[in-house]
């Protein structure tokens, strides 16, 4: 009788940081964002699932999640949708003319602290979201590690990409 | 009645009074708060009779600001409005003491189901 001997490739390969695709798909990333604009943009406002060119002066905002799953909820709009966004959620507080810096920041960290709160409900925990933060887009994730969603608001693009940094500090090669 | 509304976002803390008048919370004062820090400070210096609180915040979280809060006796009414709402941090919640969990994005009717008991 042959004992067989345990390589423990097996448990590595069970180890692997799990990919994002295999966590969580497109249509509920979608689902959330839809959720967080209907409450807090306007209950009118609707998101077409569309690709669209993104402006060059896009803006970016983010918030990060620590745990089973590593990476960031990215919401990216042009600059003018980002101050759409934050008049509509202002509404009667929003100024006349010229909207502050500070409050697009806060508007759309804002957002993004909602999807991500909500992505991160759906991913395997326990994890950590971090505060939302606000800048140039970051740069994407893996491939393989995305999840992202284009869509239209009011016509304008507008992405949300659940993705892992840029290169994965957690990830031991086999 | 006065409730007090600390989010570290200007903006969430507008949705949050926009929605309590939507509820029909028209007639309350709202205090703003900036930071747990900044609610544990007007919970002693304005006496609200209800915390609205988020959770992730720079400074002093709302849950460390609920435990201290209770750390020190204050028995204030206390619920968090946050976009987190898995049930890991609803048991943390509730044995902080808080009376309940309004996970974001909320609307009016999420408001007055929660608070219809409180601010009777």
């Amino acid at each position: 009788m042959t004992v067989p001997t345990d390589s423990g490739e097996r448990r590595r390969a069970g180890d692997r940081p799990p990919l994002v695709t295999e966590l969580i798909d497109g249509a509920t990333v979608q689902e959330i964002t839809e959720q967080a604009w209907l409450a807090l943009v306007g209950e009118d406002e609707v998101l077409v699932p569309l690709p669209a060119p993104m402006p060059a002066d896009a803006l970016s905002s983010w918030v990060e999640i620590v745990g089973p799953w590593t990476g960031s909820v990215v919401l990216t709009c042009g600059r003018d949708t980002a101050l759409a966004l934050t008049r509509a959620l202002l509404r009667e507080h929003a100024p006349e003319v010229l909207i502050k810096e500070e409050d697009v920041d806060d508007a759309l960290g804002e957002l993004a602290n909602v999807v991500g709160g909500n992505v991160k409900a759906v991913l395997p925990g326990p994890s950590v979201l971090g505060l939302p933060e606000t800048g140039s887009t970051p740069p994407p994730g893996r491939e393989a590690d995305t999840c992202r969603v284009d869509v239209l608001w009011r016509g304008e693009p507008l992405t949300v990409s659940v993705q892992s940094h840029a290169e994965r500090e957690n990830e031991v090669p086999l | 009645m006065k409730i007090l509304v600390a989010d570290d976002s200007r903006v969430m803390r507008q949705i949050v009074i926009r929605t309590l008048r939507q509820a029909g919370y028209d007639d309350h004062d709202i205090v703003e708060a900036e930071d747990g820090r900044d609610a544990y400070d007007k919970v002693r210096s304005e006496s609200p009779d209800l915390v609205l609180s988020d959770w992730n915040m720079p400074n002093m979280t709302g849950l460390e600001c609920l435990q201290a809060l209770r750390g020190s006796g204050s028995s204030v009414p206390f619920g968090f409005v946050t976009s987190e709402g898995s049930a890991e941090m609803r048991e943390k919640a509730a044995d902080a003491g808080a009376l309940f969990l309004i996970a974001k994005p909320f609307t009016a009717d999420t408001f007055t189901e929660h608070l219809e008991g409180v601010l009777a």
